[in-house]
């Protein structure tokens, strides 16, 4: 009980120090840190179908850059709020469209099919700009950064609220069912397809989203960057670092990463992603259960 | 040594005293840039780069940057932004209000320019553009950042024609990369095409990723053009103009966009890239811009190669630029601001006033190597030689 209350103080003295952020930063320390909730946002609408499914999929990218294409079509023709939802709706029918057929596989087969699926949707998008005749898109007049900050900070919140609970939930247990045996879980009458299905759909809205706002921060479309695999991979990499299975992770291993991206990218530049690898690989070796699964082994070792 | 000598010695030694210290007195300027030093676009950044770093080094030997007739040293804070122009708003913003820097110089290519436009808008900080090229740059708003670049693609599309015209050909073949500055070429050739006269023979497009042009050369190769375009960037460039080599490709108008002018395709193509057209509004050998050869003698020796025509001409403009308008009004933001947009700049690409944010004294021109050199073809009235076509391609 005082373990939850501590849990709970600590928790809500974060949230306020997110939601003074703007006041205290300065606008490079506000950058640092949209950057920080974005990748939040989208480690952890990962980790609620990946982390728990075990399917590992590296379409998130797509996801994230069709929410940038819709803001980018859209913008200054609707209500910001709109294009925002619009985004993300956009990313969840995507994944319904493509979840039906890619979920059929598992395995590397739906690792290499979720990638292949995104580098083809890429390139739909290059030849339909190349169609329209369109030469990379231009954002004039978007947000300021506080309130870009504001929206990211919320779908932050929204996706490790939608993780913790997920992962509580009776959906939770079943996805983590089908981790564990998926033909097991189906005999025992866990609806597989369905909960395969609605996760998928559920974690492609917040990455649409969060492509939405990140467009407007950068100001400019061009659709070889914002639908790069790296997206995919770099999410990947947060929620091995962090833990994969319940919602601190996403937090320890986008903070960990980004802070430390921070620390060495102005110093070294030429050695810092060799650095990023070989902290991968220790992690996958020596921490498999990411930062926050050592934390609560350390705290379940304390407390025994 | 008499009394009066003595007195002429240290009253000499003071002054050198006072000037010394008013020297490390005085604060340096602090320029920033994020550049691209890793990644897909170091290659062709880190010249432009070199660019930046002998202008403040010419700076600093010579006694420092004139600011409204004081001399101070420069100091460059470079970031690398990894090839990835999304970095480009945080990096701009951290040199803006981080690191305080007096001036900005720019990132390279045109969508890192378009990422922090926002950002200059922002903080009311005026900087020349350099390596950005797009019909879309018309589009921003001006008094923030100023393009020095004539190889805009509305104009180049015309002129293209023109240029094919004086030339007599009859029938072109194009390919292009799925690219926007690629693209924005394409568009505004076709349509100067039509009622031209010049039949347009085929016309494909590519995705980025292209491992392989030899189908695409081979096909415009049996259509047997007068002209062919190859609009693609240094990657492609290179793909192109090999499978063009391997196959003969024999027309005698080629033309190939980004790429020629940088000094790692000479390295690759040697005699093979002469005939070869290009863009670029930039030649050490037209005698009538005086800082043009003193300039490309200074960078070949210093970074034992030739400077891209291109790209390091438009870095090294813009540095000349923002020199000539601080020595003018000082770094007060709002001064800059008047002077650029309104000052008529001496440059190595001769003389340069904006209008809006689009230079409106140079014309647009084309490049062609001819004996390893690269000579303006086109227009007449900046020519430095006349065209010449494409001879056979040697193995």
């Amino acid at each position: 009980m005082k373990t939850r209350i501590f849990s709970l103080a600590g928790i809500a003295v974060l949230l306020a120090l997110c939601i003074a952020a703007p006041q205290m930063l300065d606008a490079y320390s506000l950058g640092v840190a949209l950057q920080l909730l974005s990748w939040i946002a989208l480690t952890q609408s990962w980790v609620t179908f990946s982390g728990l499914t075990g399917y590992v999929s590296l379409g998130h990218a797509v996801f994230y850059g069709l929410g940038a294409y819709v803001m980018a079509l859209l913008w200054q023709s609707a209500p910001l709020w709109e294009i925002l939802l619009g985004s993300g709706f956009a990313g969840a029918l995507l994944a319904l469209v493509i979840g039906y057929p890619a979920l059929r596989v598992s395995g590397p087969y739906f690792v290499i099919l979720t990638l292949g699926l995104s580098e083809f949707f890429k390139y739909i998008v290059i030849a339909v700009e190349a169609g329209l005749e369109s030469s990379g898109r231009l954002i004039f007049g978007a947000p300021d950064p506080e309130t870009l900050y504001y929206i990211m900070l919320l779908l932050a919140v929204v996706a490790t609220l939608l993780t913790w609970g997920l992962a509580r939930s009776r959906w939770g247990a079943g996805l983590r069912a089908i981790r564990e045996d998926e033909t097991a879980a189906e005999t025992l009458g866990v609806p597989v397809t369905f909960l395969k299905i609605a996760a998928f759909v559920i974690s492609a809205f917040i990455p649409g989203v969060v492509g939405a706002v990140w467009v407007l921060r950068t100001t400019y479309f061009e659709p070889m960057q914002l639908f790069s695999p790296t997206t995919s991979f770099t999410i990947v990499t947060m929620a091995i670092i962090g833990g994969s299975d319940r919602a601190p992770g996403p937090i320890f291993g986008a903070a960990f990463i980004v802070l430390l991206s921070e620390l060495l990218w102005a110093r070294a530049p030429h050695v810092y992603l060799v650095i990023l690898g070989v902290l991968l690989v220790s992690f996958v070796l020596f921490v498999p259960k990411g930062i926050s699964g050592q934390l609560a082994w350390l705290m379940r070792r304390r407390r025994a | 040594m008499n009394l009066k000598s003595i007195a002429l010695r240290a009253a000499t030694a003071s002054a050198a005293m006072l000037l010394a210290a008013t020297a490390f007195a005085v604060e340096p300027v602090k320029v920033g840039v994020g550049i691209a030093q890793t990644g897909m676009f170091a290659p062709a950044a880190i010249p432009a780069l070199n660019a930046y770093k002998m202008w403040a080094d010419d700076l600093n030997a010579s006694g420092g940057l004139d600011v409204a007739g004081t001399k101070r040293p420069v100091k460059l804070i470079v970031y690398d932004d990894q090839s990835d122009f999304t970095k480009d708003a945080a990096i701009y913003e951290k040199l803006i209000t981080d690191d305080k820097v007096d001036l900005l110089l720019s990132p390279y290519a045109t969508p890192a320019h378009f990422a922090i436009v926002g950002v200059l808008e922002r903080y009311k900080f005026p900087m020349m553009g350099s390596t950005a090229a797009s019909v879309q740059l018309k589009a921003v708003k001006p008094g923030n950042i100023w393009f020095p670049t004539s190889a805009l693609p509305d104009v180049m599309g015309p002129e293209l024609v023109k240029l094919m015209k004086a030339q007599n050909i009859k029938t072109v073949a194009i390919s292009t990369l799925q690219s926007p500055f690629a693209q924005e070429v394409e568009k505004y050739l076709k349509m100067a095409l039509k009622d031209s006269g010049i039949k347009l023979l085929s016309s494909v497009e590519y995705a980025p990723d292209i491992r392989d042009m030899t189908s695409i050369v081979s096909k415009m190769k049996s259509e047997q053009p007068d002209a062919t375009f190859s609009l693609s960037f240094p990657g492609d460039s290179v793909l192109f103009m090999k499978a063009a080599r391997e196959q003969g490709l024999s027309a005698p108008f080629q033309f190939v966009l980004v790429g020629p002018s940088a000094a790692f395709f000479s390295k690759i193509f040697g005699k093979n890239l002469d005939g070869i057209v290009t863009m670029g509004h930039w030649s050490p050998y037209q005698t009538k811009w005086p800082k043009a050869m003193p300039f490309f003698e200074e960078y070949s020796k210093r970074y034992n190669e030739t400077p891209d025509y291109l790209d390091v001409a438009l870095a090294y403009m813009s540095c000349e630029i923002t020199q000539a308008a601080v020595a003018k009004v000082g770094l007060d933001h709002d001064k800059l601001r008047k002077e650029i947009s309104s000052a008529t700049f001496d440059t190595i690409d001769g003389p340069v006033k904006f209008d809006g944010v689009s230079n409106a004294s140079t014309p647009t021109m084309f490049l062609q190597n001819q004996e390893g050199k690269p000579q303006i073809i086109w227009p007449a009235s900046d020519a430095t030689s006349t065209f010449q076509k494409k001879g056979p391609w040697a193995n």
